[in-house]
């Protein structure tokens, strides 16, 4: 029989949205076939997290989902004490989503010094350095199932993923959200005049959307197979990033009507002179409706 | 005698005192928060739209549409298009549906003894993921129900591709839940007619007639439901004697000393939530039945909640008809959020049962939020003189495992009852 990687999915400060979010990865069964998990939170385990807790059980990798605090427990147990005591058998780390990488929502849930495992958003913590090199982080609130389930096979394969300054694997993080988004051309030509309920218009310039300085794979490999957030209408609310979630997330933040936050390395004097000359355009395709009778 | 009961989104510590080997009391304890309803306070109003799917990871679209309903009660005359409102309504189903099959398959078949059937619970509520992205982007966790309505617009192609994702899950449920069509469910009217067709969901049933379990899981036969629409009905249902006339002002929630669960109560009872408390109050002929014989045993709360998918599939397709796709899907309310100054509320029926969202808006900021979830009223603590629904429901059993079974029929989920 062939062996199977053994992995501990512990939860911390969570939602369990990635627990379902994996739930939604297509090819399980080919997945429960190569791997194995010591303990999920819903998939049955040969251990318990008593057993986990209290005993040390061969593991392969450990995934940790939710925000981090020594205050908050598992089963009775700190989880950064079991973070420790697991995270010296494995060979990898996965931080899940971003409560594990950056804090997250639950960032905020009034724990003591609550964090990702090694960001307190942008910030490096000092804690768990000697970790840093087995760590790799799967941001997104929640993780996509196929970022998480490749994410593992290459450790299974032993592939050397390129990791951006947060661990990421670029594979998946070297993109912006606003790549393959639909809605583009009304971006790329300045069509600032979006509204709710329509297949047309980019929430870029009045709806929050944070997809051009928001790293992800969302609009490329698309959620549940079929659509992404931003594809559907709503405005990308930067998710995978360290200060997720931002404040006012349906308003486009403005300093003398230029957006604070402009497109993944684009300076601000450039981008007023390729609005302006994007403006003059006034394509007609996108004044209209998509489906114009 | 303390279990740590696991895998019910996170855990649950049982502390059971026995009596003449029966369990006399049970204890139960939920050992954190995250404080969710402070996270909110301060913020944009419209930011909650984002933060409360995060309550939970399993039902999380339930929080999202309560949210948007307790923000959308604070506003005078606002405009909602029925296209709007169906579609919500549409998302909403396809989580309870996704919700169900996990239960079922993942929580319930190995407690029967069954090894736990994992695809059999990803492939239906991939499915319904789909549905539900088909609309808001993805799932779970998606902020696609706005104040004025969706923020999506759906085409001809798009309720052809939706229409295969239900034809797809029904016939998932035809070949592997109960092996007949489903017309043949949806009218059966016989809770025993169920036990002479082969399928997960018999198999499960014709185990708890066998095993003696027909007893088990009965509790005070009160249930209560508060969120309507066009296919759930509010009400309350006492010894299936049913009354419609209730209101949210009568529901309490109070601190509980030893969990940081609160306890909730309507007029100072206890009252079952959930699938089994919907179908009472909506009289489905096939649960009525299933509780005229077996009460509201584990019996009728597994067929109730299996049998909702199919009702709620067959709804979802009667609904898709009444879809006009040349209205509007959002309409902007004439009033900006950051002048209104107002207090709501919203009561929706999540998976597990009756959701209610409270909200005080100040100036468009959040001044006070409150969330009611549905495990808080099955397992809310009660005392020895007056116990809780779920508590009521264990007391009796001879056994630890048996009494796990009964809880976990409530289809308990931690982390809402921890928000």
């Amino acid at each position: 029989m062939k062996k199977k990687m053994r992995v501990l999915w512990l939860s911390a400060i969570a939602c369990n949205g990635n627990t379902h979010s994996f739930l939604n990865y297509p090819y399980m069964e080919q997945f429960l076939d190569d791997f194995e998990f010591i303990y999920h939170p819903v998939i049955d385990s040969e251990y318990s997290l008593e057993d986990i807790v209290s005993k040390e059980i061969t593991c392969d990798i450990l995934l940790i989902e939710g925000a981090i605090s020594k205050e908050f427990k598992r089963a009775d147990v700190s989880v950064v004490d079991i973070i420790e005591k697991y995270s010296k058998i494995v060979q990898k780390i996965v931080t899940v989503g971003t409560c594990a990488t950056f804090g997250g929502i639950f960032r905020e849930s009034g724990y003591e010094e609550t964090s990702g495992l090694h960001f307190d958003q942008e910030e490096p913590l000092k804690t768990h350095q000697d970790l840093l090199d087995k760590t790799i982080s799967v941001s997104g609130c929640p993780v996509h199932p196929e970022v998480l389930v490749n994410t593992l096979y290459a450790i299974k394969k032993s592939v050397a993923l390129k990791l951006d300054n947060f661990l990421r694997p670029k594979e998946f993080y070297a993109y912006t959200v606003h790549n393959g988004c639909t809605r583009n051309e009304y971006f790329e030509y300045k069509v600032d005049n979006h509204r709710f309920g329509e297949l047309e218009g980019c929430m870029f310039y009045d709806h929050g959307c944070q997809a051009p300085f928001t790293h992800g794979s969302c609009n490329k490999i698309l959620w549940n197979e079929v659509n992404s957030k931003t594809r559907a209408g709503l405005p990308c609310m930067g998710c995978t990033e360290p200060a997720f979630p931002r404040q006012n997330l349906f308003s486009t933040k403005k300093n003398m009507a230029i957006p604070e936050n402009l497109p993944v390395g684009v300076g601000k004097r450039v981008y007023l002179t390729l609005a302006g000359i994007s403006k003059a355009f006034k394509i007609d395709r996108l004044e209209k409706k998509l489906f114009d009778d | 005698m303390i279990k740590l009961i696991e895998k019910i989104e996170g855990e649950a510590k049982l502390n059971f005192n026995f009596k003449d080997n029966k369990i006399d009391f049970v204890d139960i304890e939920f050992m954190s928060t995250r404080n969710i309803e402070n996270i909110l306070r301060g913020k944009n109003a419209f930011d909650a739209l984002v933060i409360n799917p995060r309550v939970c990871g399993i039902c999380g679209h339930a929080h999202l549409i309560a949210t948007v309903q307790a923000l959308e009660s604070c506003y005078d005359n606002l405009k909602l298009s029925n296209k709007a409102k169906i579609i919500r309504e549409l998302t909403l189903n396809f989580e309870l549906i996704q919700n169900h099959f996990k239960w079922f398959y993942l929580t319930m078949l190995p407690l029967f003894g069954h090894k736990q059937q994992v695809l059999k619970a990803t492939y239906p509520s991939q499915l319904m993921g789909k549905a539900i992205a088909l609309f808001g982007g993805q799932y779970p966790h998606t902020s696609y129900a706005v104040v004025g309505g969706v923020v999506c617009e759906i085409t001809e192609i798009d309720i052809i591709k939706l229409q295969h994702y239900i034809a797809q899950t029904l016939k998932f449920v035809e070949d592997n839940l109960l092996k007949t069509m489903s017309e043949n469910f949806l009218t059966c009217e016989d809770a025993d007619a169920l036990l002479d067709y082969e399928g997960d969901l018999p198999d499960i049933l014709r185990q708890i007639k066998k095993e003696g379990f027909l007893e088990h899981g009965k509790s005070y036969d009160r249930f209560i439901s508060f969120g309507h629409n066009s296919y759930f009905k509010k009400g309350k249902s006492l010894n299936a004697k049913v009354t419609h006339n209730i209101s949210v002002s009568h529901v309490k929630e109070s601190e509980m000393p030893s969990s940081f669960a609160k306890n909730v109560s309507f007029k100072d009872k206890y009252y079952e939530v959930g699938p089994l408390a919907r179908a009472m109050v909506n009289k489905t002929p096939l649960v009525a039945d299933a509780h005229k014989k077996y009460g509201d045993s584990i019996f009728s709360r597994i067929l109730a909640r299996v049998c909702e998918i199919s009702q709620l599939l067959q709804h979802s397709k009667e609904l898709i008809k009444d879809l006009d796709l040349s209205e509007e899907s959002y309409i902007e309310p004439s009033i900006d959020i950051s002048k209104l100054t107002a207090s709501g509320y919203s009561a929706v029926e999540a998976a597990r049962g009756t959701l209610i969202h409270k909200v005080e808006i100040e100036n468009g900021m959040i001044k006070n939020y409150e969330i009611i979830t549905p495990t808080q009223w099955n397992l809310s603590g009660g005392t020895k003189d007056k116990h809780g629904v779920s508590q009521k429901a264990m007391i009796g059993l001879s056994d630890v495992k048996t009494a796990e079974l009964v809880f976990k029929s409530f289809d308990v989920c931690s982390v809402c009852t921890t928000h």
